[in-house]
């Protein structure tokens, strides 16, 4: 088909529908190709020629319109939901009336386990190169939270298991429970709400996500690339018991603490009670004992230096006196002996030592020391 | 004299002592430091006596007070 364009000078002008017929044809160029996403906005009634839908991709929200023949559509007998993740084949293609660009499916595959299993595993490579799963994001659990968070199914055996496993342990323990969908295409999106309502509770210092076993696609949601970057920007720590031992769902991964089983989950957010009050009774025993053993210690310590203390003056005098008498022998020792031995006398009254005749009167008694011996004498007369 | 202290005197008495050793002192000096070194060696010797005893009444006055 010709597209005519209207000449205006030399503007060349197209109506609309002559650029939508343009448009359409040249999109019928394009190859046909499969495209991921997640079914949103399902549109089907018997009475309409097609089938409409939205393709949107789980990362950005991307949005792509599909049609597809319903009778074409019913004779797959998907048995589709909203929130399903398909594989579309088909052409994209102009609506030319709405000037509407959309695909159209020639067939239509609910997302398979092994394509399930690829994603996820392509899921787990990109989280864990930015770092999500790292240990240094870790972070450690308080000893006594003041409120404990729980997002639970309403189904009764997990949420039940994991109130009676904290309650048993410890018996004060607060605990705030969001109930929501924990299966199924809607799941993830409302575990999120859950999580982010939870956190806007005042004094919820911990978060429990907790989930019974199940099927693999039953946990699928617990892999969703949306709830585990939520509990990686959640503002406190958050502790995964979701499904059994062997099951490992992305939020395991990027928890801060996994927990096997809903009694696991109980030991790590409380302390046990009964221990905690054993604890404190021996605790309370050993300060007394400590306290009293310190007390003799010091006690001891103070003994030994009023000891030194006392002993202390009289060594220091002792010392110093036989310093003193060191001194005082070698003084003795030295006294003018060498020069009395050379023939040299000394001449005493009393004590005090005769320098002039002048000291002296006659009849004066003296002593008289010589270098070996000496002896007293009176004195005659003076000069 | 009774103004310098014990370490003052004993230094002194030391001075003397080695002053005595070295053996070059006159018989006049050697006298007169004799006698200097006696006197020092009595206050010293006193000073140490009076201090023993304060050192006494004070432990039989502590140990009055303590049980």
């Amino acid at each position: 088909m010709k597209v005519e364009a209207i000449e205006y000078g030399d503007r060349r002008v197209y109506s609309v529908a002559a650029f939508n017929r343009g448009v359409a044809e040249w999109l019928t160029r394009l190859p046909t190709v499969w495209v991921e996403g997640e079914v949103t906005e399902l549109r089907r009634q018997d009475r309409w020629q097609s089938v409409f839908l939205t393709l949107k991709d789980p990362a950005d929200g991307a949005c792509l319109a599909v049609t597809m023949p319903r009778g074409q559509f019913d004779a797959l007998r998907l048995d589709l939901e909203n929130g399903e993740r398909v594989h579309v084949y088909g052409r994209p293609e102009l609506f030319e009336a709405r000037g509407d660009f959309r695909l159209r499916a020639l067939t239509i595959e609910r997302f398979g386990l092994g394509d399930h299993l690829a994603a996820l595993e392509r899921l787990k490579r990109k989280l864990a190169d930015e770092g999500l799963f790292a240990n240094e994001r870790k972070r450690p659990l308080p000893r006594f939270p003041r409120r404990i968070g729980l997002v639970t199914g309403n189904d009764a055996a997990a949420k039940r298991d994991v109130i009676s496993s904290i309650t048993t342990r410890f018996p004060p323990a607060r605990i705030l429970i969001a109930e929501t969908y924990v299966q199924g295409p809607r799941a993830a999106g409302a575990i999120v709400d859950a999580l982010a309502a939870i956190c806007d509770s005042p004094e919820i210092d911990v978060v429990v996500l907790a989930r019974g076993g199940g099927s693999f696609e039953d946990l699928l949601p617990f892999s969703d690339e949306r709830l585990v970057r939520a509990i990686a920007a959640c503002p406190v720590p958050v502790v995964s018991a979701v499904g059994h031992e062997q099951d490992t769902p992305l939020s395991d991964l990027v928890a801060d603490v996994r927990a096997s089983t809903p009694t696991a989950a109980a030991r790590l957010v409380v302390p046990d009670a009964a221990e905690l009050s054993a604890r404190l009774d021996r605790a309370r025993a050993t300060l007394a004992r400590g306290a009293a053993g310190t007390l003799d210690r010091e006690r001891r310590r103070l003994d030994v230096a009023r000891d030194h203390l006392r002993r202390a003056p009289l060594l220091m005098l002792e010392r110093k006196r036989a310093a003193l008498e060191h001194s005082a022998g070698r003084l003795r020792a030295l006294s003018p002996k060498a020069t009395l031995e050379r023939g040299y006398a000394i001449v005493r009254t009393e004590a005090e030592i005769v320098r002039s005749s002048d000291e002296l009167a006659r009849g004066a008694r003296v002593d008289v020391e010589l270098g070996a011996g000496g002896f007293g004498a009176t004195v005659e007369d003076t000069r | 004299m009774s103004e310098a202290t014990f370490e003052d005197a004993q230094r002194e008495l030391e001075t003397i002592v080695q002053r005595l050793e070295s053996g070059d002192a006159s018989l006049d000096e050697a006298i007169t430091l004799w006698e200097r070194g006696e006197e020092l060696y009595r206050v010293c010797s006193e000073k140490l006596d009076a201090a023993h005893g304060r050192i006494e009444e004070l432990a039989r006055r502590v140990e009055a007070v303590k049980p």
